[in-house]
């Protein structure tokens, strides 16, 4: 069985601090998610993760970026560079890297789910043959996306895993759950093309190389960002590094 | 009620040494054991990539060396991914009429499309295609071992007119099945008079309403070869010990090592939106599910429907299988070799003197 082998350490430049787990959920209607997966080499994938995480087989690279019209904090937009993994037997992004166009969003995020987001231009553009997000921060271009040829899916097909960060808490250092699900109203299937991707500014582990285009969605509906529910050790298997919150 | 095992050859890390050779040794002397002791089947998965999971590439190979090694039990591919990219259809008709011949004509043919994008992206092969590629091979192969010349003009492959050599001992061919892993394949299994090879986790709830279903459906398909093959099987795991608690503390370490490694793989589903792919993957009853749900091993949190405890509370789930219309029950005997060989071996053998008579009683 593999697991991660990165310290937690990797994974703090862009750490959230969380004061408090009880904050309540938040919906995000009308928000696009363009989400795009690449296979990452096999050479890479157990220094990519912290222990309390396990590698997919293959491994993966998630990008998700969300438009949301309509949020406690204004309009913003949200690119999240994700490492597939599993936390025990569930699904898990482990969320790397964060950029938001809006500040007020970013601290909201950093604060009360553990996003390690950080303040950028993300842009997410929508048209008929494609799909393009680019994501900045400095003045640097650290991800640039595009999926074309759009197919119509039922709202159904796409699916979305949830989501892990690493972030300063309460109880310590710990990886954060993101429990959120997109209530889709519309979506297509899209060839996912990775034009930029920069781990260092993205803040993403340097072991991650995404190379391989599987697949890419674009869908429209209302993202929930639930309450959090548990925490888990990062160097710790979660079976039994696994906290109630 | 028949009994199979059931070899996805796992194999734990690390894989130099003599890991794999271990691995598969181990279960062919299970297959032998089995066909000694009374099984029906002995079941070779076809999985490619899946480290740790499943190192079981080739199962035709693995089949061979069992037809070989055995007398009586009857030989199943469960099953031949039916991706052209992965296997082509004429070497696959080739194939299993040679496998037939080996084996005395004990061959189980079972038809699959994969499930993990692992497998189908390894292969180049387009997820939204394989419930495509797949009826057209249920359809092309009967053809090839039943008729002289047969020529083919498809989706997905096209033949001029040849005569497939050699063919199948079974006249007019091996049974048929499909594995079922998505709810709705016991309904494309059923339409076409295939055998339904289940795969994938289903409660006892789950499993009748299939059944049922099934059953009903069978009485109207339209055949895709010569025969029609009417079971129903699940895939369980099997720890008999006489003494429950043992058999609880191994065989569920066992449930757990398999649904860990398990819940590890890409699916399709996840990795790729489409609608060719409802559910995620295969997984055998309660390797996702926790203990303590009312079943028989209740008291030893053995979850429902799961053959790990000792020969009542084995022959308590069985009968419960039974009662659902299920035909035949197929068994990982092992994960990742977290249970010693000699321990298999004596489960394999309390089952076989304490549970299977009964079963084969009531037959």
């Amino acid at each position: 069985m593999l697991t991660g082998t990165a310290s937690a350490d990797d994974f703090l430049a862009h750490a959230a601090t969380m004061t408090s787990f009880d904050t309540e959920a938040v919906e995000l209607p009308e928000a696009d998610v363009f989400q795009a997966m690449f296979e990452t080499h096999i050479g890479g994938r157990e220094r990519s993760l912290p222990p309390g995480l396990h590698p997919t087989a293959v491994p993966t690279f998630v990008a998700q970026v969300w438009r949301c019209p309509d949020s406690p904090w204004g309009e913003f937009a949200l690119a999240q560079a994700r490492v597939g993994s599993r936390s025990g037997l569930r699904p898990r992004g482990h969320i790397q890297g964060c950029v938001c166009d809006n500040e007020r969003a970013v601290e909201g995020l950093r604060t009360r789910w553990g996003f390690p987001a950080r303040l950028g231009t993300v842009e997410l553009r929508r048209h008929y043959d494609a799909v393009e997000a680019v994501a900045g921060t400095d003045g640097h271009t650290a991800l640039s996306l595009r999926g074309v040829d759009p197919e119509p899916l039922d709202p159904d097909d796409p699916q979305y895993s949830g989501s892990v960060a690493l972030a300063h808490t309460p109880r310590g250092l710990r990886l954060v759950q993101i429990e959120y699900d997109v209530a889709v109203t519309r979506a297509e299937r899209v060839r996912p093309h990775l034009d930029a991707f920069d781990a260092a500014a993205l803040g993403v582990h340097p072991a991650v190389d995404p190379y391989y285009p599987v697949s890419a969605s674009i869908a429209t509906g209302t993202i929930t960002l639930h309450r959090l529910r548990f925490v888990s050790r990062p160097d710790e298997l979660a079976f039994t590094g696994t906290e109630p919150v | 009620m028949k009994f199979g095992i059931f070899f996805e050859m796992s194999t734990p890390r690390p894989f130099a040494g003599d890991a794999e050779p271990r691995v598969f040794h181990h279960a062919l002397e299970q297959a032998r054991l089995a066909d000694e002791l009374g099984f029906d089947w002995v079941w070779a998965v076809e999985h490619h990539f899946l480290e740790e999971y499943s190192h079981c590439s080739s199962p035709e190979v693995v089949l061979a060396a069992v037809a070989a090694q055995t007398e009586r039990i009857r030989v199943g591919h469960g099953a031949v991914v039916c991706v052209p990219q992965m296997n082509h259809p004429i070497r696959v008709a080739e194939r299993a009429a040679t496998l037939d011949i080996i084996s005395n004509g004990r061959l189980e043919f079972g038809t699959a499309r994969s499930s993990t994008w692992t497998e189908l992206g390894g292969f180049q092969a387009d997820p939204d295609d394989t419930k495509k590629t797949w009826d057209e091979f249920v359809r092309v192969l009967p053809k090839m071992w039943s008729d002289e010349h047969v020529s083919w003009e498809g989706t997905c492959f096209s033949m001029p007119e040849r005569n497939v050599l050699p063919k199948p001992v079974q006249k007019p061919h091996p049974p048929l099945w499909v594995t079922v892993t998505s709810p709705g394949t016991e309904c494309d299994a059923a339409d076409r008079g295939l055998g339904c090879l289940g795969v994938a986790a289903a409660s006892y709830a789950e499993q009748e309403r299939r059944t049922a279903e099934y059953f009903r459906r069978i009485e109207q398909c339209d055949p895709v070869g010569g025969t029609v093959t009417r079971e129903v099987t699940t895939l369980n795991f099997l720890f008999c010990h006489e003494d429950a608690s043992t058999a609880a503390k191994v065989g569920m370490g066992m449930v757990g090592g398999f649904g860990l490694h398990n819940s590890h793989l890409l699916w399709t589903r996840e990795a790729y939106p489409t609608r060719a792919y409802q559910s995620l993957g295969n997984l055998a009853p309660g390797a996702n599910r926790g203990p303590s749900s009312g079943g028989p091993g209740d008291a030893y949190g053995i979850p429902e429907g799961i053959c790990v405890g000792d020969p009542e509370i084995i022959g308590a789930a069985i009968a419960r299988w039974e009662s659902l219309g299920v035909t035949g029950i197929n068994f990982l005997l092992n994960a990742v070799e977290m249970v010693p060989q000699p321990q298999v071996l004596d489960s394999l053998r309390l089952f076989a003197k304490e549970v299977m008579p009964r079963f084969a009683e009531r037959a």
